[in-house]
């Protein structure tokens, strides 16, 4: 039992003297540091810098847009639907901006799988808006997509010719959007061939993409 | 334990690599692309059917009597025409005609409104395959009355399929222009 004590303050007094010593060295690490913050030189200077925005934004142009076609489609049959797009943005757009289309559910309208066949995007863009009743354009009209199939569409393909979106901000081309069907087939006695695009729905995504100017180097 | 702290340190070290290659790798990707203005809008379409039934499309001849049968617009776009595949079969011997008639009404007594009806296509030979085509307008479901009138020798029987047919474009409605 006293044996036992005596080892005990033992210890405690090593614990002490190893807290002691750490206390002594940290002070000593403070002073190094002071010193070598004393002989620090600091300059600065600011600069203010704000990034641009690029907004592409869609509206009707005249009518309801894009919406539902009610009726039954049938090949040669066209729906017209007018948009504006809007770079609302404060950068200018570069000199391009692509259009994609994908159909949900995804079937021989869009896919391709019937040669030949399916549905059919063309782009025009009118320097003034659209005149609905007649579908067409009071001013100078600018194709911007031929006719193309939308099963070519899901990776967005290249619209030409749309200066008045590409120069500056706040700019709005007037654009028809022409929905089209193409089908060759013939039906033996009310069934229609094994390949078909009779009788399917989908629900399209037109989805247009403009990307910045170019990157500008400044010196000053 | 020792083994355990080991492995700990391994793993801090891997997942400390794969940070610095994410956060090296997503400026990168960040700036080719640069920014993109993008706007959608979307569309539904259905598109129709097309298809002309026959309620008889087979038919024997063992006498010169008439037959008949009904061609329905079962799709769901109307028609500008419709053709029939005729097939006519040859019996030994004997080399019967046949010829089709149309009549907006049913036949009746092998009269269409006390007339004739209207031919479609030329006389039809035994033995041969003929596409016949007519250009009536024909309404979803509406329906046009056919007769198939034989002439010649009817000894042995003679067999006549009428299938109809209906292609695309040509034989639907004229196109629909919509703006909306």
């Amino acid at each position: 039992m006293s044996t036992h004590r005596h080892t005990s303050k033992k210890e405690r007094s090593y614990g002490k003297l190893a807290v002691a010593g750490l206390l002594t060295t940290s002070v000593a690490l403070l002073g190094t540091a002071g010193v070598y913050a004393g002989l620090s030189a600091t300059a600065t200077g600011a600069e203010q810098v704000s990034s641009g925005s690029l907004n592409l934004v869609l509206s009707n142009d005249v009518g309801v847009g894009f919406s539902n076609f009610t009726g039954k489609m049938a090949p040669g049959d066209t729906d017209n639907v007018y948009v504006n797009l809007n770079n609302t943005g404060s950068l200018a757009s570069a000199a391009g901006m692509t259009l994609g289309v994908a159909g949900n559910p995804v079937n021989a309208l869009t896919s391709g799988s019937v040669p030949g066949e399916g549905l059919t995007v063309t782009a025009t863009q009118c320097s003034v808006a659209w005149t609905l009743a007649t579908g067409t354009c009071s001013g100078t009209t600018t194709p911007i997509l031929t006719t193309t199939q939308v099963s070519g569409m899901s990776t967005p393909v290249a619209l030409s010719n749309i200066p008045a979106l590409v120069a500056a901000t706040g700019q709005v081309a007037h654009v028809q959007v022409s929905l089209g069907l193409v089908a060759t087939e013939s039906s033996t006695n009310g069934v229609p061939p094994a390949a078909t695009v009779q009788g399917l729905s989908t629900t399209l995504t037109y989805t247009f993409t403009e990307l910045q100017r170019t990157g500008v180097a400044t010196n000053q | 334990m020792h083994g355990s702290t080991h492995r700990r340190a391994v793993r801090t070290v891997a997942t400390a690599a794969v940070l610095l290659l994410g956060v090296g790798v997503v400026p990168t990707i960040a700036h080719a692309a640069g920014i993109g203005g993008r706007a959608t809008g979307s569309e539904a379409v259905t598109v129709g059917t097309w298809g002309l039934t026959a309620a008889t499309t087979s038919m024997s001849f063992t006498t010169n009597t008439a037959q008949t049968t009904t061609a329905t617009n079962t799709g769901s776009i109307a028609l500008s025409a419709e053709s029939y595949v005729v097939t006519v079969s040859k019996p030994f011997f004997f080399t019967p005609t046949m010829t089709v008639y149309e009549c907006p009404v049913a036949w009746v007594s092998g009269a269409c409104s006390g007339g004739t009806g209207t031919q479609i296509g030329g006389t039809l030979t035994a033995g041969t395959t003929t596409t016949i085509t007519t250009t009536t307008s024909l309404g979803v479901g509406a329906s046009l009355y056919l007769e198939v009138v034989p002439a010649g020798v009817f000894i042995l029987t003679t067999t006549v399929t009428l299938t109809p047919e209906v292609t695309s474009p040509a034989q639907l409605r004229a196109p629909v222009r919509t703006m909306q």
